[in-house]
């Protein structure tokens, strides 16, 4: 018999307003503390403390609008944050500083998260929807100049961009980006030449979420419906349906498969977080706690494999912190 | 006398003397040469010393018997003439030596002392004894060499046989002295320090006569108490001199591998002198050794506190010269040291322990590791022995072998860890201690108390640091117990901490047997590493690494707050504690595969005796006052472990044992302390995100729920306003639990919904129900004064009649009066919420939450015990309490309680009847209309029919009535009735029936108590509407009559008068005595006519 799931090792409370975003900073080594920072309704990101489970600081730069995307840029130090007010900002939080040191207006009125990649030593692109409704635009980044715009051809009837995924298949390689529509396709742009090199539509309902595992150049995409959809990409850059996974209930809000791409977690509608094996999907344990839907998952980045964490943040205001499959 | 200064004036005057001495020996001579003598300066005397001390020595050397006295006196003579000068010769301090010793020399033929006389003996011990102090330095080592080895020889022997043997005191002590000058340890300051080569000259000398010495000596000072203390005091000083001159371990090293060769002259003296060599060194050790068990034997245990302390100074010189040659002797030495820590006197106490930290500021133990083996040998025998020692001995003697244990760990100090890395060691000590630490679980008071009621404020009654009295198998002195805590701090503090929390641990885990005990060692033990109320002698060598204490400490922790170490079956109450103890069987069940310590509980039933459950007790008390000394050791560092320690102990605080709870009140004192909060309420508030989440973790499973529970309980008691946002997912968590599992879980729950709703009503609660009702008291106030002066004066009767008519037309509901008087009376009363604009408005969350508590006590009302039935109805009260300002959401919700409210006032126990009756009481302040329908429509009638019904039955019934449910019920009915009828507002019909129904159980033959309850009931009637009760009353029984106060108005027939008396009479006329003094003093008390609007 299964064993029953675990409890949540933690439960961060006092936020007070939904949670839309989390991102884990635990790499460090000893003296660091890991922390995890976290985006939520009323525009605030909170810096919590994982060792007191307490808030260290709360960020307030969205206006009160709600912040749904966080991420750090090399080190805890430098963290960018995207809100509804379309801004995306970028922080200095050194030494006890809470500055915003620069912020693009995005125009884009949607709620597609902006997504990261470091391209070299100080040097990033940014992928983030633009103001007119089907574009993505990328940046580089401190810079902030215009790398290309993605426009998708005419009459496409791609809808709006819901999620972006910004990867290289190694250091220097040409970047790609993933991006799901609103329509429920996923397609694959070559940002260098701005062209899209391949369409799958994978859902029929938008793509809320989706995440890629370039060594098994195999990705996952999950969105309104009760289906997660998993796709390949083969050498000739086309996607294909590799394989779909039915769910109990609707509604996949988030996907994020875990750094060591052994498994990955989605947020469910249905208020339940759900792991699967990467490999072949198989489904592994539902972790049920929330009272409300769940909006974001997210792995830590522990340097020791046993130390590392899911979180999960929620509607219901509370983000559940777990150690689950630490040991394999 | 003259005094001659200069050696010629002497010399003319000691000649004659002189010469007629040397002439004819005499004692008369003697005297006078001795009286001449004091009249010579010193100076002079050293110049004519020789000339002066001829004669003497002539007539002591003239051969033949000679008088005793005469000797005497000449002895005398000589030691005066030595006291004033000093001898400068070598050849005439060998005379002088051989001279004296040969006056008590047994005369040659004789193989015996002679028969001398005292005084003789005293005079040459004293004269050989100022003779030593005549002597220059070097002069004197002159008879320190193996040449006059035989005189000495003779000399000492001599000297003993006299301490030996004599019967007098003064004797034995002269002689004791006269060999300590002897030795050349003379105490006074007099003397030269010998450099070294001459002082091993003469430990070389000495070793020859240690044998002889030792033997005697010790026989001295085993001797009898009678021969004065200041004899063995003595012999013991001299024991110890010479001792730790031969035996000093400087000397022993300087000697040569072989023996030197003497001169051939000497060779007979060569065959004397001895070579202080390894071997010999070793078998004199040995024979030693036994000598000093004796002497130690016999002089610790010595009467007087002079000689044990001389013991004292013996061991510590001994200690000091001879650490390595005397090693064998130290296990008797120290453990006389150590045990005389404990001594009666002070000084020996004081000297002892200054002796004691010398011996380890200068670290003879540490640096001697054989010593360090001589003395963790004692330990393991001792503690060996002490399981045994601590049965069989009484208390005062169970201190002195602890104090004995304790010495042996303070004085091995740092060398502690040598004892503790031999398994061996380690294990018979924690056994021993394990043992000894033994608690007495038979105390069945523990288990029976119990907390009564719920605990007040926290900061009451908590006595930070206090460690509960705590009864031991084998001891009852306190001392012992402070002991045996100093041992294990010491442990502690010298000890790797890691292994010792390691053994503790296993031994913890090994046995249940053990584990109360282990983990007070393990308290004691992290106090100790923190240095925190040890008694140590020298600081250790290696600080306290804070990680390592901390590393420690929550390992500790963790097994301590384990679920089988933590959730222990305290209580065999079939009630309340089986949903505890099926938490514990699930518990255990969960982790059985884990293990192997639960398998002994994994039994199918095991039976819990008070036994067991005593030891339970206890075994949580000691852990959590663990966690206290972890938080005072750990300070301000603590607060990153109240994440996981914190909601354990605040579960305990909520225990139902009385012990328990104290001392996690005690704990958590504690902490504050340590974690520097100002209360325990700044603790809870500061750390309830932690207790949040531990209860919303525990809420999530069946058989933790009571214990989440019980922690939200004790934190909403001790928590303010500020914690409702944090708390208010929690309280929905509980709500959702209770949701599912109504049958089992529900009086646990409602307990918390119980606090919830104290609570809530504490920090929300909302006082403008009561002002409301001030107005209206103001107002019928005024309306009551026009009523009360009802006298005879015709303006009087005038207003009286116009009153009349306005409170007809008010009672007709014709009010133009009323309003204009509430229009005035309303800028006084506060602004009331406005209903109106309330319904619009979102409800503050804490009144949604009394909503929701609400909703579940309406499922929960129609529950079969009777014990939850009772507790919803509190909750219901606090609920409608809660929802007063909010009337929209009130009256909706209290449509839906009405039924099963109902139920409960007309059909249930009459507890349960009375508990309703007050819900409905709060209930009526609120809506008061709404209930005042219902209540004349669906209860009223059922509960005065059953009084009526059951007034005959009662008023027939015996004394045993009284314990009917039927009486009770009646009783019940009657004592809510009143109430209930003024907070409603009863119309006028509906309180005639009251009244009518309540009236019969007025009656004398009623049981008192309806009696009584029965009168409450017409109390509270008179303070609805006096008027109409008194016409009820005086239609019963009128004592008296009525002059109308005009002749035109009709006389007054009420149908009471004049009636004969009855059952009722009493009572009423006792109704009516009250109505009129309840109308006389009506301004106080309170009629309510008008309604509340």
């Amino acid at each position: 018999m299964a064993l029953p799931p675990p409890d949540p090792q933690f439960v961060l409370r006092g936020t007070s307003a939904a949670v839309h975003t989390l991102y884990f900073s635990c790499g460090g080594s000893e003296p660091d503390i890991p922390l995890l920072y976290s985006g939520s309704e009323s525009g605030f990101i909170h810096v919590w403390n994982l060792r007191t489970h307490r808030v260290d600081t709360a960020l307030d730069g969205h206006g009160r609008k709600s912040v749904y995307c966080v991420e750090t840029m090399g080190g805890k130090d430098r963290l960018l944050s995207q809100g509804r007010d379309q801004r995306i900002c970028l922080w200095d939080l050194a030494e006890g500083r809470t500055s915003v040191t620069d912020s693009v207006f995005t125009e884009h009125v949607g709620f597609c998260r902006c997504s990261l990649l470091k391209v070299a030593q100080g040097r990033w692109l940014m992928a983030m929807a633009a103001r007119s409704l089907e574009e993505i635009q990328i940046l580089e980044l401190p810079s902030k100049t215009s790398v290309c715009t993605l426009k998708p051809e005419v009459g496409a009837k791609l809808g709006m961009p819901m999620c972006l995924k910004l990867w290289q298949l190694s250091c220097g390689s040409q970047p790609v980006l993933l991006a799901g529509y609103e329509d429920g396709s996923v397609v694959l742009w070559n940002v260098s030449m701005g062209k899209a090199l391949s369409q799958l539509v994978c859902h029929q309902e938008p793509v809320m979420s989706l995440d890629f595992d370039s060594e098994k150049a195999k990705g996952i995409s999950g969105s309104s419906e009760k289906v997660l959809s998993i796709w390949s990409l083969n050498e000739q850059q086309n996607l294909q349906v590799y394989k779909t996974h039915e769910l109990v209930n609707a509604g996949i809000s988030d996907i994020t498969i875990r750094p060591d791409k052994k498994i990955l977690a989605t947020a469910g509608w249905d208020h339940r977080i759900r792991i699967f094996g990467w490999k072949k999907l198989k489904p592994l344990a539902v972790l049920d706690y929330h009272t409300a839907t769940v909006h974001c998952v997210s792995f830590s980045d522990h340097s020791n494999p046993r130390e590392r964490l899911l979180a999960a943040g929620s509607k219901d205001q509370r983000i559940s912190v777990w150690s689950i499959y630490a040991q394999t | 006398m003259a005094v001659f200064d200069t050696p010629q004036a002497a010399f003319g005057a000691l000649r004659p003397v002189c010469v007629q001495l040397t002439r004819v020996q005499t004692v008369e001579n003697v005297r006078q040469l001795q009286a001449h003598l004091a009249g010579v300066s010193g100076a002079a005397l050293q110049e004519l010393q020789e000339y002066v001390l001829f004669p003497l020595r002539f007539a002591l050397r003239v051969p033949g018997p000679k008088q005793e006295r005469l000797v005497q006196s000449l002895v005398q003579c000589i030691s005066s003439v030595l006291a004033a000068t000093c001898v400068k010769k070598q050849e005439l301090l060998q005379e002088l030596f051989s001279e004296l010793c040969t006056c008590l020399a047994p005369p040659p033929s004789s193989g015996k002392a002679a028969p001398l006389s005292e005084e003789l003996k005293l005079a040459v011990i004293q004269a050989l004894h100022t003779l030593m102090h005549s002597a220059y330095g070097d002069v004197v080592l002159s008879l320190y060499q193996p040449s006059t080895l035989p005189l000495l020889g003779f000399a000492v022997s001599l000297l003993l046989t006299l301490a030996e043997q004599e019967k007098a005191k003064q004797i034995k002590i002269s002689a004791l002295e006269c060999l300590q000058v002897l030795v050349l340890q003379c105490d006074c300051q007099e003397h030269r320090q010998l450099d070294e080569d001459e002082s091993q000259q003469c430990g070389d000398l000495f070793a020859s006569f240690l044998p002889g010495i030792s033997i005697a000596l010790s026989r001295v000072i085993a001797g009898d108490v009678k021969q004065g203390h200041k004899t063995t005091v003595s012999a013991i000083r001299l024991f110890y001199l010479i001792v730790g001159l031969v035996m000093a371990d400087k000397q022993l090293a300087r000697i040569p591998k072989s023996k030197e060769k003497l001169p051939v002259e000497h060779s007979r003296i060569s065959e004397l002198m001895i070579h202080r060599g390894p071997d010999w060194t070793k078998s004199t050790a040995e024979k030693l050794s036994l000598l000093l068990h004796k002497v130690v034997e016999s002089s610790s245990v010595h009467p007087h506190w002079k000689v044990r302390l001389e013991l004292v100074e013996l061991v510590h010189h001994l200690l000091r010269n001879c650490s390595q040659s005397l090693v064998d002797s130290f296990s008797h030495l120290l453990k006389a040291l150590v045990g005389l820590v404990n001594d009666e006197n002070s000084e020996v106490r004081s000297r002892c322990n200054k002796v004691l930290q010398e011996i380890s500021e200068q670290r003879i133990v540490a640096q001697s590791r054989a010593l360090a083996d001589v003395l963790s040998e004692n330990l393991h025998s001792l503690a060996t022995a002490l399981p045994r020692l601590m049965n069989s001995q009484d208390d005062m003697g169970k201190v002195s072998t602890l104090s004995l244990l304790l010495g042996y760990l303070k004085l091995l100090g740092p060398k502690i860890n040598i004892v503790l890395n031999s398994m061996s060691h380690l294990q018979r000590l924690s056994k021993a201690l394990v043992q000894v630490l033994e608690l007495d679980v038979t105390d069945v008071k523990i288990v029976e108390a119990r907390r009564s009621g719920p605990p007040g404020p926290l900061q009451q009654g908590v006595q930070k640091g206090r460690c509960q009295k705590k009864y031991f198998r084998f001891f009852t002195e306190e001392k012992v117990f402070q002991l045996l805590q100093q041992v294990c701090r010491v442990l502690g503090y010298y000890g790797n901490l890691y292994l010792l929390v390691d053994h503790f641990m296993g031994l913890y885990s090994e046995s249940g047997l053990y584990r109360k005990q282990a983990a007070m060692i393990l308290n004691e033990l992290v106090t100790g590493a923190a240095g925190v109320g040890v008694d140590f002698l020298q600081e250790r060598e290696v600080p306290l690494n804070v990680d390592d204490l901390k590393g420690s400490i929550t390992s500790i922790l963790d097994e301590y707050m384990d679920q089988v170490n933590w959730y222990l079956v305290t209580s065999n109450d079939t009630e309340e504690g089986s949903p505890e103890q099926s938490v514990q069987h699930l518990g255990l069940t969960a982790r059985a595969g884990g293990t192997s310590s639960s398998v002994v509980l994994l039994s199918p039933e095991p039976p819990v005796t008070t036994r067991t459950i005593n030891s339970n007790i206890w075994q949580i008390c000691i852990q959590l006052e663990g966690v206290g000394c972890f938080a005072a050791v750990l300070g301000k560092e603590f607060r990153l472990l109240l994440l996981s320690a914190l909601y354990p102990v605040l579960e305990k605080a909520g225990d139902r044992t009385l012990l328990i709870s104290e001392t996690a009140l005690g704990t958590l004192a504690d902490i504050c302390e340590a974690c520097a909060y100002d209360s325990v309420q700044c603790l809870i508030n500061e750390n309830s995100d932690y207790l949040v989440n531990g209860i919303s973790l525990n809420l999530r499973h069946l058989a933790y729920q009571a214990r989440a529970s019980q922690v939200l309980d004790t934190m909403l008691r001790h928590s303010d306003a500020s914690l409702l946002p944090l708390v208010e997912d929690v309280i929905q968590d509980v709500l959702s639990a209770l949701d599912q599992s109504y049958n089992s879980q529900a009086s646990t729950f409602l307990r918390v919904l119980q606090s919830v709703m104290t609570a809530l009503v504490q920090w929300f609660g909302m006082p403008s129900a009561e002002e409301h009702q001030q107005t209206d008291k103001g107002h019928s106030r005024a309306l009551s004064q026009g009523q009360q002066e009802v006298t005879m004066t015709s303006q009087e009767v005038e207003r009286f009649f116009l009153d009349y008519v306005s409170q007809k037309q008010i009672a007709e509901g014709d009010l133009p009066d009323l309003e204009e008087e509430e229009a005035d009376d309303a800028p006084l009363a506060k602004p009331e919420p406005n209903t109106d604009t309330e319904g619009e408005a979102p409800m503050p969350s804490h009144a949604q939450l009394a909503r929701d508590v609400m909703e579940r006590c309406i499922h929960l009302l129609s529950d079969g015990s009777l014990r939850v039935r009772l507790k919803v109805l509190d909750v219901l009260e606090l609920c409608v309490t809660m929802l007063h300002p909010h009337g929209n959401h009130l009256l909706p919700m209290a449509h839906r309680v009405w039924p099963a409210l109902v139920t409960r006032l007309i059909n249930d126990d009459p507890l349960a009847v009375l508990r309703a009756f007050k819900v409905l009481c709060t209930l009526a302040q609120t809506c008061g209309d709404f209930l005042r329908q219902r209540f004349s429509k669906d209860v009223l009638p059922k509960l005065t029919s059953s009084l009526l019904s059951q007034a005959p039955v009662s008023a027939r019934a015996g004394p045993v009535y009284s314990h009917t449910l039927a009486f009770k019920l009646q009783l019940a009915v009657l004592q809510g009735l009143g109430s209930l009828c003024e907070r409603l507002d009863m119309g006028e019909s509906d309180l005639n029936k009251v009244a009518d129904a309540c009236l019969i159980y007025l009656s004398a033959k009623q049981p008192v108590k309806l009696q009584e309850a029965a009168q409450s009931v017409f109390l509270h009637l008179m303070h609805v509407d006096p008027d109409s009760t008194w016409l009820l009353l005086s239609e019963v029984c009128c004592p008296e009559g009525f002059e109308p106060p005009h002749a035109s108005l009709q006389p007054v027939k009420l149908s009471g008068m004049g009636r004969p008396r009855n059952e009722l009479t009493d009572n009423v006329l006792l109704l009516l005595q009250r109505l009129q003094q309840q109308e006389a003093t009506g301004p106080k008390t309170s009629t309510q006519e008008a309604s509340p609007s």
